[in-house]
């Protein structure tokens, strides 16, 4: 250990005398604390001779003792066995602790289909994200229809609880874009769920959005018609692995094709103007994104939206989509904006 | 109450145990570290330092022992990283907005980097015991000269070591590194492609010599070649030299020839050397076509006009040739020129009315994709990818950190712990579930 007096002259690079250390004096304090110098040095200014004398030594060094090099071989080998043994137990001991945490919550957390229950659950959370957004997983392991449905189903829910809590603007990433190719489908599924939540007067009104292209709100059907007037409209946004890397890529090819052209100038190319065209083509910055997955993993996620969002996840999480999750996230959420005063 | 504090003592005070205290943590250290390095260990590991002034805060101390405090995390950090065998260590620095925090906290933070940094310099060889190179990530015009000039030393001193990378981001946004990358991509696609010129055989002369071949005999046929050949060379070789068109373009043309005489003269005072009509021409028209090409960025042209007059221009003259440049409406890129030149030349339409000049060969933009962007991104195609983000403070998001590197496969772990108080033990638990799931995924793919 350094003394007292040793760290302080260290930290301020003065010594006792009151002028400034010079490198060997820092290094001779250091010394007791530092490992050898390596013994091929791999700098090239190191006479050829010289290094194949070293080379040779080391390797007479190496030759001298295999007994112990072998023998902390595998005595790193035994540690890192047993190292892992024991945290394979904590991992799984913990897991299972987590798992009936998350259970217990999810049903003390149960929302029942009442939009005026959501709403109290909301009512303690100081700030509302405008702009949610949720990554979801198509559970390849299942039969492929189950698991669509479920898929489905889970984005139908999220709907409901955004338009019950008041976030008018929601995104959903699913990496393969099986949702962007059914739209209408989806739009009358999640209508249908809304219609459960929902009285039918109050039920809010619903217009689905794939990147790039317009709005879908289908020709509002008669029993459709009295939601018009209704106070509140819920935009989806479906994302997919192709709104990431795929939509810079194609920006970079446009742009590339204009300055060839002469219609710009590489140095006209910055932040603001990719920022502007990712919002204008994508989505804009969501506030908040909640992974129903056990680790943080953004598997394609549009890197650049993705800039300051608030990530939440449950360690350890394998139920999927939950209403508990939900809104832990968002209290989470608002304690975070409350925290950091941003 | 007495007895156990003297029988503490005992215990404490006997030779093992003693010996075990003074040399334990160490060895346990060394154990553990050596034990981790051999199971799969992630070859590419950034962080977000985050944290400092709020552990100064908690502490009631200035937030510049803060940002020590971090620096020495960081060191301890490093050598776990390298010592288990990461290859790749980022780490965020200093974020382009953080100029925007109070004066006198930049300058403390370029003061300590420069210090921290300088002491770094010094000690070359306790770098190389890792063999660790540093490189600087982000703008590096936004950094104050005389801490630039010391990172500078750093990186020219640890330049040889292979082993491992440290990449200091400073000053650096995640958005500014992807516009970066898309406006690097675009520029080089706006390289015009070499014309085809280089081939030293012509299609003409080989469509003639199929025809040769049908009508004559073999032997009479071949007589043509060596002269065509010359030909093409000889276009090849040719400078283009700018002459105005228009009235108006003379005009301009003359103040540009005036103000490069200018120039060389100002340079003839420095160099002794007294240049006549021809070589300013020649200068000029050399000139002409770097301020014409407009891939070039200014500096770039500022270097390749220096070097043509053999004088230290500065911006403000610079400005005033590319003004007068611009205003050169009939002016012609080289290569349209050239390639149009060549295809008068060695084709039958020689006598026919002068072809428009063609637009530039391009590289074809389809061919930009993914790793077009990703080897233009500050850590280049070489680095390893990213296979953990660790950020600390309880934090949970990026802020505009590594974002084209870690929205993919990455692990990124939230860490409820301020910076400089990040360890081996926060830090071994990581990299053990790391390691974990590695080995699950393996055993499991190998079962399927």
């Amino acid at each position: 250990m350094l003394s007292a007096r040793q760290t302080a002259a260290f930290y301020d690079n003065s010594s006792l005398e009151g002028h400034e250390l010079s490198a060997r004096e820092r290094e001779s304090i250091m010394k007791p604390l530092l490992p050898e110098p390596p013994s091929n040095d791999s700098k090239s200014t190191v006479m050829l001779q010289e290094r194949i004398h070293q080379r040779a030594e080391s390797k007479r060094k190496e030759r001298k003792k295999p007994i112990r090099t072998t023998l902390r071989h595998w005595l790193y080998m035994a540690f890192h066995t047993i190292i892992h043994i024991f945290f394979g137990i904590h991992i799984r001991i913990r897991k299972s602790i987590r798992a009936v945490k998350h259970r217990w919550s999810a049903v003390f957390n149960y929302h029942h289909r009442t939009p005026e229950l959501i709403r109290k659950d909301m009512k303690n959370i100081s700030k509302m994200p405008q702009h949610l957004s949720v990554a979801l997983e198509l559970n390849t392991q299942d039969d492929r229809q189950a698991a669509m449905a479920t898929l489905v189903n889970d984005v139908g829910d999220l709907t409901s609880w955004c338009a019950a809590s008041g976030i008018s603007f929601l995104s959903v990433y699913e990496k393969t874009g099986v949702l962007k190719r059914t739209v209408p489908e989806l739009h009358i599924a999640i209508s249908q769920t809304l219609h459960r939540y929902f009285a039918r007067e109050n039920t809010p009104h619903l217009s689905i959005r794939v990147s790039s292209e317009p709005a879908y709100s289908p020709p509002t059907t008669p029993p459709n018609q009295p939601n018009a007037h209704s106070p509140f409209t819920i935009t989806v946004l479906l994302l997919s692995a192709d709104d990431g890397r795929s939509s810079m890529v194609d920006l970079a090819k446009v742009l590339a094709g204009m300055a060839q052209k002469g219609n710009l100038a590489p140095v006209d190319i910055n932040a603001d103007l990719i920022d502007a065209e990712l919002t204008e083509l994508v989505m804009d910055e969501p506030e908040l994104l909640i992974l129903f997955g056990p680790r943080v993993v953004l598997d394609g996620y549009p890197p650049w939206q993705v800039r300051l969002t608030e990530i939440f996840h449950l360690p350890d999480y394998t139920e999927g989509v939950s209403y508990s999750v939900f809104t832990q996230a968002l209290n989470n959420y608002a304690s975070a904006q409350k925290r950091f005063g941003t | 109450m007495k007895s156990s504090a003297s029988f503490r003592k005992w215990v404490v005070q006997s030779p093992p145990v003693e010996f075990l205290l003074e040399h334990g943590s160490a060895a346990v250290k060394d154990v553990l570290l050596g034990a981790l390095r051999h199971g799969p260990v992630p070859k590419h590991i950034a962080f977000v330092m985050d944290g400092n002034r709020r552990f100064a805060r908690s502490k009631r101390q200035e937030v510049t022992e803060g940002h020590s405090a971090g620096f020495e995390a960081l060191a301890r950090i490093l050598e776990i990283c390298y010592k288990i065998g990461v290859k790749v260590v980022t780490v965020y620095a200093f974020s382009i907005e953080n100029f925007k925090r109070s004066r006198s906290e930049v300058d403390n933070l370029m003061d300590m980097a420069k210090m921290r940094l300088g002491q770094l310099a010094q000690h070359g060889q306790l770098l190389d015991k890792y063999g660790a190179k540093i490189q600087l990530l982000g703008r590096r015009e936004m950094i104050r000269p005389d801490v630039l000039e010391t990172l500078d030393q750093a990186m020219e001193l640890t330049r040889h070591n292979t082993k491992a990378v440290l990449n200091i981001c400073a000053p650096y946004t995640s958005r500014d590194e992807m516009a970066t990358a898309i406006q690097k991509t675009v520029v080089q696609y706006c390289q015009p492609l070499r014309p085809r010129l280089r081939r030293p055989f012509s299609e003409t002369h080989i469509a003639r010599q199929i025809e040769a071949g049908r009508i004559k005999s073999l032997e009479r046929a071949t007589s043509g070649m060596p002269e065509s050949t010359r030909a093409m060379e000889s276009t090849e070789e040719e400078d283009y030299v700018y002459k105005p068109s228009t009235p108006g373009t003379g005009a301009v043309y003359q103040d540009i020839l005036q103000a490069v005489e200018s120039l060389l003269d100002e340079a003839a005072d420095e160099n002794t050397a007294t240049a006549d009509e021809e070589v300013i021409a020649g200068a000029t028209s050399s000139i002409l076509v770097y301020l014409k090409d407009i891939t070039l960025s200014q500096e770039e042209k500022l270097i390749e006009v220096r070097d043509i007059l053999d004088f230290d221009l500065s911006d403000a003259q610079l400005q005033e040739l590319q003004s007068l440049a611009d205003k050169l409406t009939d002016y012609q890129t080289k290569t349209a020129v050239s390639e149009s030149t060549t295809l008068g030349n060695n084709g039958e339409h020689a006598n026919a009315s002068p072809r428009p000049p063609l637009p530039p060969m391009y590289p074809d933009i389809e061919n930009i994709d993914e790793n077009t962007l990703t080897s233009h991104t500050y850590t280049g195609s070489d680095a390893p990818p990213l296979d953990l983000l660790i950020r600390t403070s309880g934090v949970e998001r990026l802020s505009d950190f590594m974002l084209w590197q870690c929205h993919q496969t990455t692990e990124v772990r939230f860490v409820d712990c301020y910076w400089p108080e990040f360890g081996l033990w926060h830090f071994v638990p990581i990299i053990l579930e790391w390691q974990w799931k590695q080995n699950k995924e393996t055993s499991g793919a190998s079962e399927n």
